[in-house]
């Protein structure tokens, strides 16, 4: 009976905590942008005249097809991300995809029609080197792998291997490079660096070795980077120093023993100085042989059109300057397109004839370089034949920013695809300026006009803002019903920089985004368009990103204001991007020179006199430099010196230290722990959220007293895992440590778990997740930290006077899924309860209340747990797809989730990314401060009226009854 | 003296994930079952085939993916529904196929260091627990994910049921019907509607609650005690108070 009263009392409390997505709310507040990543590997779908697809293989392991007129995807797979889902090559062959995973670890074959896996093999340990797809009479049936000493070959129908061979002398020759020219052999070249190259043709049918040869070639190292296959299987490459094109015939029947030398020189050419010349070639059908034409590369601009004819080498044209080249064919025709520059911001495509270098005409395309972006790095080609056989194309072009703009004749772009937001670092949302009537309403109430103006001017002005106002207001009441006539899909509501304003609640913000390849991006969070982008060239590979907002929009007229801090991981070096994060314009602020590397940047509440506050940058000889650093805040800085402390964390060394600031802005060490290397490491150091507000100073229980929280805005939890990974002897440890005194508040080990761990520390409560080794599953675990039943100061926190340690309670429980990333809610005021928001490997965003997270759930259920609704204590949790807030548009990858507090207190704004990128609202407490969007309108107007016309019937009818009485 | 600090990230620190491969050692003697285990090194390979009970394949797996112990290792679905993990070392692992729209139960799969495989059932509390499942595997999808919640309609029925309304109805009922049905001029049903009355009543000896309170207020004043009958005392009570 207990156990049912149990079941019952469980059901009614996950029934209120239940906060779904209502099936009409689709799309309403929410929005999916979904991303593939850098592009490597690409090909048009020319299978089908008609086709709509362009084939992506990425550097974040994804294969995708993508519409070419609209740039969405058709489908799309994401593979394990790191070294063990890279694809090392592409091929494409009719309705077939073949891939290398993994530097040659597997072979798949993709229906591209469906997007569903035709076959995928294991391919036999060794590292890859190159693969290409093998043709007999007019048909491609196999394809071929060539690893550092092995050769293999499959059948394109079912991947079964046809045969594998040994490559002879595999330890001195370094084999790179593999080549078919549709005539029943397949040649493995290698090279001997600055020795030999050894050519070896293996027959289709059986691996037999049809001949094994080496060349001469002492000025060779590298056959992928300076040698291309030509016309009737002729090996050429070119040699910078003679400077020289070298030939070789492969065919078998020839038996030369050296390469013809041809120099340069003698074509009238010159190679621009410090340039390893290129070779491009082009192999339209891989049953056939290559193109006789190529063309060399001699500068940074300059590209040859070349035509290999009988043993002599012809040029057809030379493009100077050029960006630029590739080769595409469609039907019989082969083409090559060339990008020249044309001005600072445009450049132009235009198509040539390959056999003949003549250009063809209007083919001319505009490319217009967006300022804010990259320069062009490849351009993919997609040719057609028109209904009278001339040539029209549309091309793809990909910049160094990622991005992918798929342009039609004669410079339309179809479509922009911002492939950097794959890799989004880090982010921040931004409140929007108000507009100008507000912002004219606001300047009424300025700190000088009162007091400069007089009593009949004031009056006047209230009056013409509130003119303003009605005016405003008569405009909005116009355009909507202006809309309102049209029919809905006309109405368009474009958000452009200029119109951009706060709402009522400030639900629409601004999402400054930053991404690994150092492009920045404001997104509207409401509509997710692009508002501005802004490329960072001189970003280096590895940095590290953090994004600071100095200044919010709400100092009208000073700007609002972002910095972002770009530090190089290996030397420390840092740069600082300081900019106007509605706009995405470069600051006219110039920020400081940091000539030293930077260990730590705090950014503390103080601010200068145009409102900006005050970034602190930490550098290694513990000197301390502030920005902006004008003589006010010199001055604030000095007198708040003794209290500024900051901590700095050295995970290498295991060793976390405090420091506190001198007014001369140097530094003096006051605390220092240090966590033995030898036995664990530090894995990661979370304080909390300094946005963050806490409502309540305490929980009221079940018998009227009340539990204060340990509110400590110090505290830093720190993770360490085990150097020991045995299952056995495997741990995880989290110190919550006070980052003002250094003082251990307490100190957790977990038993047989080891990481991946995720921690939110947030209120007075840490979460944490960790995998069970002795258990093989996912658990999480939960700290309180509580005063007692009274508080020691309740007016301020102090770490230097807090006499008495807290309490701590801790509970666990199983997860029933491995986690990628962990956030909790963020409201306003703080009054909301807290869910937390959980990013799963499937994809979805489950939003778990902090309810079922809390050490103070009871075993036995006793008056009082009733009494504070706590839920009684189940070891394992529930994974609920009613809790998904992100229902099915599922999220790839997700890397970070950004909670944002918006102006009403129940609404939380929530970004999550990853590959994709989804926006939402959630309301972890119901909408309890606004009316629900299903408010029935209807039913209270007409209970309303019902009862006036009720009051007014009953009126009457009583005016009747009092009359007769009154007669009676 | 108030000391605040803020709490910035660090910036020179690294998280680098280890991802550990550990040994499997709990492992009894594996299904006699002979499987189609490819051997390359110590990896081995989870087949299986997932089920939409009624959707072509065709319309659902280029969604899908199957991912074993979150995304430590990750397969595809071939065009008929069925995958092939390969390239997994001996272990046990937590099999999932994901799909956006279909739901399917995770599997277990234990694998020797020899490359004997067995499925079960996933529970996480007792771990050790074996219910066989069959391998390959056959997942079937019990349909499609319920992500969303029902509106909540407003109809006639639920507003007639609501046990507020029912409070309300019925007495109103009773109130007005009642003296339609009873004949109230009959004396003799007066006469015992009035006992009944004094039924509710049942002592009138014990002074009530307003009738002390007047007591209170009024002071020495009042000893007057109106009428034996309770029901004349409150109005009465009340007059003296206003």
């Amino acid at each position: 009976m207990a156990k049912l009263i149990l079941l019952w009392l469980k059901c009614i409390i996950l029934y209120n905590a239940v906060d779904a997505v209502f099936e009409d709310q689709v799309g309403k507040f929410d929005w999916r942008q979904q991303y593939v990543g850098k592009v490597r590997f690409s090909h048009f779908d020319t299978h089908v005249q008609s086709s709509k697809k362009v084939l992506v293989a990425t550097e974040n392991n994804v294969f995708a097809a993508l519409n070419t007129r609209t740039g969405e995807l058709f489908w799309r797979h994401v593979d394990k991300s790191g070294p063990e889902g890279n694809i090392d090559a592409l091929l494409h062959h009719g309705q077939d995809a073949i891939l290398v995973v993994g530097n040659g670890r597997l072979l798949r074959s993709w229906d591209v029609n469906v997007g569903g896996l035709n076959w995928e093999i294991v391919l036999d340990s060794g590292s890859f080197q190159k693969a290409c797809l093998v043709g007999q009479q007019g048909t491609v049936k196999h394809v071929a792998v060539l690893k550092k000493n092995i050769i293999s070959l499959h059948y394109l129908s079912n991947g079964h291997q046809k045969w594998i061979e040994n490559l002879p002398d595999s330890e001195t020759v370094d084999y790179q490079t593999v080549y078919s020219g549709g005539n029943g052999e397949v040649y493995a070249l290698g090279i001997v660096p600055h020795s030999h190259i050894v050519i070896i043709a293996y027959s289709t049918d059986d691996g037999e070795i049809i001949k094994q040869i080496s060349v001469e070639a002492p000025w060779l190292s590298n056959i992928v980077a300076s040698c291309a296959v030509i016309g009737q299987g002729v090996l050429i490459c070119v040699d910078s120093a003679t400077p020289s094109l070298y030939m070789y015939n492969l065919n078998p029947n020839m038996d030369d023993l050296q390469m013809t030398q041809i120099p340069l020189q003698s074509l009238g050419l010159e190679v621009a100085p410090d340039f390893q010349p290129v070779l491009v070639s082009h192999q339209p059908n891989s049953a056939h042989q290559p193109l006789s034409e190529f063309f060399l590369q001699l500068g940074p601009d300059n590209f040859l059109l070349l035509q290999f004819n009988n043993g002599q080498i012809v040029t057809l044209r030379d493009f100077k300057p050029a960006l630029l080249v590739s080769f595409a064919t469609t039907g019989e025709k082969t083409i090559a397109a060339v990008m020249s520059p044309k001005n600072k911001t445009a450049s132009s495509i235009n198509l040539f004839s390959a056999e003949t270098g003549r250009r063809l005409l209007d083919t001319t395309l505009i490319f217009v370089m967006d300022p804010n972006g990259g320069k062009p790095e490849k351009i993919y080609i997609q040719p057609f034949l028109k209904k009278d056989d001339s040539v029209g194309y549309r091309a793809m072009v990909q910049t160094e920013d990622h991005t992918l703009t798929f342009i039609q004749q004669p410079g339309r772009v179809m479509w922009t695809r911002e492939e950097a937001l794959s890799d989004v670092v880090t982010m921040e949302m931004v409140d929007l300026p108000l507009t100008g009537t507000q912002a004219e309403l606001e300047g009424e109430f300025g700190k000088k006009a009162a007091i400069q103006d007089g009593l009949m001017s004031m009056v006047f002005k209230r009056l013409s803002s509130q003119l303003i106002l009605l005016q405003a207001w008569i405009s909005h009441l116009w355009k909507l019903f202006y809309d309102a006539r049209k029919p809905r899909s006309q109405v368009k509501n474009e958000v452009t920089i200029e119109n951009l304003s706060r709402d009522e609640f400030n639900l629409q913000k601004m999402m400054v985004m930053v991404t690994a390849s150092g492009k920045l991006f404001g997104i509207d969070s409401k509509t997710g368009s692009i508002l501005w982008r802004h490329y960072l060239n001189d970003v280096p590979s590895n940095a590290a990103f953090k994004l600071m907002v100095q200044r919010t929009t709400a100092h009208f007229p000073h700007p609002p204001q972002c910095t972002l801090l770009i530090k190089d991981k290996d030397t420390g070096l840092t740069t600082l991007h300081v900019f106007n994060p509605i706009f995405g314009k470069k600051s006219h602020v110039t920020p400081p020179a940091l000539p030293q590397p930077i260990l730590q940047s705090l950014l503390l509440p103080l601010m200068d006199q145009d409102y900006a506050k005050v970034l602190l940058l930490v550098d290694d000889q513990y000197k301390v430099s502030a920005f902006p650093s004008t003589k006010n805040v010199l001055q604030q800085l000095q007198e708040m010196a003794s209290s500024i402390f900051f901590y700095l964390v050295d995970s290498s060394q295991g060793r976390l230290s405090g420091y506190r600031l001198r007014t001369d802005l140097s530094t003096e060490q006051i605390w220092e722990v240090v966590i033995p290397m030898e036995i664990q490491r530090i894995v990661s150091v979370k304080g909390k959220r300094p946005n963050e507000h806490v409502h309540s100073q305490g929980r009221v229980m079940g018998d009227r007293s009340v539990l204060y929280k340990y509110l400590n805005p110090n505290l830093l939890a720190v993770v360490t895992e085990s150097t020991d990974t045995h299952q056995e002897r495997s741990f995880v440890g989290i110190i919550l440590i006070d980052g003002v005194t250094g003082r251990i508040i307490h100190e957790a080990v977990q038993r047989k778990a080891r990481g991946p761990v995720h921690i939110v520390h947030s209120e007075n409560w840490v979460v944490y997740e960790y995998w069970s080794t002795k258990s093989r599953r996912n658990e999480f675990s939960v700290i309180e930290l509580y005063e007692g039943m009274e508080l020691y100061n309740s007016t301020v926190f102090s770490s230097l006077d807090r006499p008495h340690a807290p309490q701590v309670l801790q509970q666990s429980y199983i997860f029933p899924s491995a986690i990628s990333t962990m956030e909790a809610t963020l409201t306003e005021k703080g009054i909301t309860s807290r869910h937390l928001l959980i990013g799963l490997p499937s994809g979805g965003i489950l939003s778990l209340p902090k309810m079922f997270l809390d050490p103070r759930r009871p075993e036995i259920v006793s008056e009082q747990s009733r009494e504070e609704n706590l839920i009684p204590y189940a070891p394992e949790l529930m994974i609920r797809t009613e809790w998904f807030i992100n229902y099915n548009q599922s999220i790839s990858r997700v890397q970070g989730i950004h909670t944002s507090p918006s102006g009403l207190e129940s609404t939380c704004l929530v970004v999550a990314y990853g590959l994709d990128i989804y926006q939402t609202r959630v309301y972890p407490s119901k909408q309890f401060d606004v009316l629900k969007d299903d408010y029935d309108y209807m039913l209270i107007s007409s209970v309303l009226l019902a009862l006036f016309f009720a009051t007014m019937i009953s009126k009457r009818l009583a005016e009747v009854k009092l009359l007769n009485r009154a007669w009676r | 003296m108030w000391h605040r600090e803020r709490i910035p990230l660090l910036l020179a620190f690294v998280q680098s994930v280890l991802v550990v491969g550990w040994c499997f050692t709990e492992m009894e003697a594996g299904p006699g079952a002979a499987m189609s285990t490819q051997t390359n090194g110590d990896r081995f390979k989870i087949e299986g085939r997932a089920i939409v009970p009624g959707v072509k394949t065709q319309d659902w797996v280029s969604t899908a993916r199957v991912l074993v112990d979150g995304e430590e290792h990750v397969g595809f679905l071939r065009t008929d529904g069925s995958f092939a993990v390969n390239d997994v070392p001996s272990g046990s692992y937590v099999v999932e196929v994901v799909t956006p729209t279909y739901r399917f139960e995770a599997v277990r799969v234990d694998i020797t260091s020899k490359g004997k495989m067995r499925a079960r059932l996933v529970n996480y509390i007792k771990t050790s627990e074996v219910i066989r499942q069959p391998y390959p595997l056959q997942i079937r999808s019990s349909g499609p994910h319920s992500y969303f919640m029902k509106r909540e309609t407003w109809g006639w029925t639920d507003f007639l049921m609501n046990p507020m309304v029912m409070m309300m109805v019925l007495p109103l009922l009773i109130i007005v019907l009642l003296p339609k049905v009873v004949n109230t001029n009959d004396p003799e049903m007066r006469k015992e509607m009035e006992q009944s009355m004094n039924m509710l009543n049942p002592n009138p000896e014990l002074p009530d609650v307003s009738e002390l309170m007047t007591k209170l207020f009024s002071g020495s004043k009042g000893s007057s005690k109106a009428g034996s009958s309770s029901k004349g005392t409150r109005p009465a009570a009340k007059r003296r108070f206003h």
